[in-house]
């Protein structure tokens, strides 16, 4: 899970896989996914019952289906 | 397997730690924050590894990984507020440091993994300030999380 300078150079990297070319997406789609609550609520003091409660499980559901 | 009460204290009084100072507490530390006796915080801190997902460095008992913190230095190095000491886990949880912190500017600066030329990324809560250069991309050769065995070493 790293950051390139652009795709040619993610493409170029030794560890480049080309059955995982979906993940290569701009920087701002990947912050944009790192904003589902999953990650914006860590600073609850009951984060860990947050992910198990009705809204955490959806949280969950969407992060899921918005990864590539 | 520890009470959800217990598993809430534990995981906000180590992130807490993490945010305020770049470092994990030891599990005999832990204890004492969350007055628990020192194999039940060793037995917490193992089972918040699995579920955040971070890691203990292998074969021990230290926290090496608590994203979207890295204990371990990476190459992804975090400024928070002009103030540097901490370590995103990795390119994605570097994205995510912001909201442990609102109200604060928070800066990554990795090297390209390709050709070791400088990556930065700027944000304040919502707000995605910079992006340097505008091209930047994110990938994965691996599923986001990975499996337990693998994530110390992806």
């Amino acid at each position: 899970m790293n950051l390139f300078r652009s795709e040619e150079h993610a493409r170029n990297w030794d560890g480049f896989e080309a059955a995982m070319e979906r993940t290569l997406l701009p920087v701002s789609r990947w912050a944009e996914i790192f904003s589902n609550p999953f990650f914006r609520e860590r600073g609850r003091s009951d984060y860990i019952s947050f992910t198990r409660s009705e809204a955490g499980q959806a949280a969950f559901v969407a992060l899921r289906s918005s990864m590539p | 397997m520890a009470e959800l009460a217990e598993l809430d204290r534990a995981y906000a009084a180590i992130m807490g730690q993490v945010v305020e100072t770049g470092t994990a507490p030891h599990f005999t530390a832990l204890a004492k924050m969350i007055d628990v006796d020192i194999a039940a915080a060793k037995d917490i801190t193992h089972e918040l590894v699995g579920m955040t997902p971070g890691w203990v460095h292998p074969g021990t008992d230290y926290l090496a990984s608590f994203p979207p913190f890295n204990m371990q230095p990476t190459h992804y190095d975090v400024t928070i507020d002009g103030q540097g000491g901490w370590y995103a886990q990795c390119g994605f949880e570097a994205l995510a440091i912001r909201w442990l912190v609102p109200g604060k500017q928070v800066r990554i600066d990795a090297p390209c993994l390709c050709c070791g030329e400088p990556i930065s990324v700027e944000m304040l809560d919502d707000d995605i300030d910079s992006i340097s250069p505008e091209e930047a991309v994110g990938y994965t050769a691996q599923a986001v999380g990975g499996a337990a065995e693998d994530r110390p070493f992806r």
